[in-house]
């Protein structure tokens, strides 16, 4: 009985229910879209921060990380990456050299952050040649390749095929340069990182600065759905286990770089309080639409009670229908957020075309300036649920003062 | 003070002063606060009504019988004094009892009809036995009668914005009656109803009080109803000024 005569109650008012209905629903399906940005924007990020960071899991030195001293290196690289290959959960170990040094030209003498690849190992990880807008990455018959951030070549005013000399400091601490040739110049879409942007091979930058069998970091990047963590615990074990431990640090991406995963978390904060200041808004808005209604159904409400119902019967009528008007405006909130959640999907928001020109987090080159949705279903379902108790906790009050009524003076209202 | 008077062949169920009244009121005050100012309503009321009369109370606005209808009906509290209903001391129930007492032993009429709005005719006349937990099947073994009885019986399925204010007073009836209460409060029941529509309600209450003998208590200031009454207690600022009882001449 209760809910037959709550539906029908909800739509005695039809404007006023399709008005709170609506505020709900949108508010709802806001969320549900909100949240679906946010989680392929952080999903993106977390992808682009373990890109940055050279792999989902790191092997350096000891203390490498903290003070990116140049005398600490992975001596015999090779037999620690075999050792990390074998890790369960390990897609690939990516051994670099990275010297932080100087290239020159006639024109200029510019830093650079040098990295000496392995060209078909780093595409686990991602396809630099990607980014190329002249020449080849790494590919060719050249002993010293160099391929060179578009900015750093500008500045440099080479152009493919010019004798660039790298200065840098061996790990026994001496200065020591090196002339390479320019083989390819690469656009990233970071502006600081094509400022500084130098790649060679590993044999090259080895040959080059002294570090034969050494290397500066082996980049691991994980099997799908492997978490970093675990990861990196397994491979502590692994080098442990095989002796190689010993003045080696092992980082996951997220100890890496703490600081994008500190901004992810505030980032969702942010979110979380911007959709619970928009919320809070359309619950007082139902709980005051609801108190209205209360009042103005005064005389009904003492009648039910005249007629003996009981007062918390009747609180539960107010109930029901909230009830009922939140299933309702969520359902539909549901398929509004769905549909746009589907459409951002597939097509996405051009951040570009709003006047962005980079998207970029804590140095992390968010890629394509398209923002997409992606679809959590914990968050989804855990989001749902607080958005239904709050809507239906908006009527409590309005139900317990419609339980309080006395039904002789509430028939007496108006009258 | 008791007065008698002559009128036309009564209908209602005979009545006895017999025996314990269903209604015993002694010395019942209530006053109200209007912002800080006390109003009396009633200033020592005494009544006894026996099971089976049908009696209306009478007097100009304003003279107490409303609150007196509520009182009796457990909708309000006494400032002062007794309400015995049905074996019931009403001054100590709870809301939660007052609510259970009302389902139990009243049915109610009210003068603006007061019908749920968004029930049917049908649903609003099985309220109060769904209230009671009564089974679908029962409901309607007891309900459709008592429709058809009223008249009522090809209006079942219309909302009370689709049915006239005697067909609205009629189910209004209908729902007072369909738990088989003891006493039935009516306050001005035909207040609202043209002259037509208020005879036909008189004589559907007459009727029913004179064959399930249901006790009646009604307020009205209606002469052509208080001339088919038996019993009229007449009121006057808050207190019984004096009562009428009606010989009939047949």
């Amino acid at each position: 009985m209760l809910w037959r005569m709550a539906w029908r109650n909800l739509w005695r008012h039809r404007a006023r229910t399709l008005t709170m209905l609506s505020a709900v629903a949108l508010s709802y399906a806001l969320m549900l879209v909100a949240f679906g940005i946010n989680d392929d924007g952080h999903a993106r990020m977390l992808r682009e921060a373990a890109t940055a960071a050279g792999g989902d899991v790191l092997v350096h030195g000891q203390d490498y990380w903290a003070t990116r001293a140049s005398d600490i290196v992975v001596r015999d690289a090779d037999a620690v990456a075999a050792t990390v290959a074998r890790v369960e959960g390990v897609r690939a170990a990516v051994p670099r050299v990275i010297v932080n040094g100087l290239a020159g030209t006639a024109a200029d003498n510019r830093p650079v952050l040098l990295q000496g690849v392995r060209p078909e190992l780093e595409t686990e990880l991602r396809d630099i040649a990607e980014d190329l807008t002249a020449g080849t990455f790494l590919t060719g018959s050249e002993r010293s390749p160099l391929v060179l951030g578009s900015r750093l070549v500008a500045r440099l005013e080479a152009e493919l095929g010019a004798r660039i000399v790298l200065t840098g400091t061996t790990p026994d601490g001496e200065v020591t340069r090196a002339l390479f040739h320019l083989t390819g110049i690469l656009e990233t879409g970071t502006r600081e990182l094509d400022e500084v942007a130098a790649y060679t091979t590993l044999e090259a930058a080895q040959r080059a600065f002294g570090m034969a069998g050494a290397v500066t970091q082996i980049g691991i990047v994980a099997e799908p759905g492997v978490e970093a963590e675990d990861l990196a615990a397994r491979v502590r074990a692994a080098l442990a286990a095989a002796g190689a431990g010993r003045g080696l640090e092992v980082l996951s991406w997220r100890e890496a770089v703490p600081e994008m995963v500190a901004l992810i978390e505030i980032d969702d904060a942010l979110g979380y309080i911007f959709l619970a200041v928009i919320y809070a808004i359309v619950l007082f808005s139902i709980t005051n639409t609801f108190l209205m209604a209360v009042k103005e159904r005064v005389r009904e409400l003492g009648l039910l009670g005249a007629l003996g119902m009981p007062g918390r019967r009747i609180g539960r009528l107010l109930l029901h229908e909230t009830v009922l008007l939140t299933a309702l405006a969520m359902a539909v909130g549901l398929a509004i957020g769905y549909t746009g959640h589907r459409i951002i999907a597939n097509v996405g928001i051009d951040v570009a075309s709003m006047g962005i020109e980079e998207m970029e987090m804590s140095g992390v080159d968010l890629g394509e300036m398209v923002m997409y949705s992606t679809i959590v279903p914990a968050r989804w379902i855990i989001g749902s649920v607080v958005i239904a108790v709050a809507t239906v906790a908006s009527a409590v009050y309005p139900a317990w003062r419609a339980a309080r009524l006395e039904p002789a003076e509430a028939m007496r209202f108006y009258e | 003070m008791s007065e008698t008077r002559t009128g036309p062949a009564f209908e209602g169920a005979a009545t006895t002063t017999a025996g314990r009244p269903l209604i015993r009121v002694r010395g019942v005050t209530r006053v109200y606060d209007q912002e800080g100012v006390p109003v009396p309503a009633l200033r020592g009321v005494d009544l006894d009504v026996v099971e089976g009369e049908f009696t209306s109370l009478a007097g100009p606005s304003g003279c107490g019988k409303t609150t007196l209808l509520n009182i009796i009906g457990a909708l309000d509290r006494p400032t002062a004094g007794t309400v015995e209903v049905a074996g019931h001391d009403l001054s100590r129930l709870s809301k939660g009892e007052a609510a259970a007492f009302r389902l139990e032993n009243v049915g109610f009429i009210f003068q603006a009809y007061n019908l749920v709005p968004v029930l049917t005719a049908y649903e609003n006349a099985e309220f109060t036995l769904l209230l009671r937990g009564v089974p679908a099947a029962e409901r309607r073994r007891i309900v459709v009668p008592l429709l058809e009885r009223l008249g009522l019986a090809d209006l079942m399925d219309r909302r009370p914005h689709q049915l006239s204010g005697g067909q609205q007073q009629r189910v209004a009836i209908a729902r007072a009656l369909a738990t088989g209460p003891r006493i039935i409060l009516a306050d001005e029941p035909t207040a609202n109803l043209d002259s037509a529509s208020s005879e036909t309600l008189l004589e559907h209450m007459l009727e029913l009080n004179r064959d399930l003998g249901t006790t009646f208590l009604f307020s009205s200031h209606d002469d052509d109803v208080l001339g088919r009454v038996r019993r009229i207690v007449y009121m006057r600022d808050g207190r019984v000024d004096h009562e009428e009882h009606a010989v009939a001449v047949t």
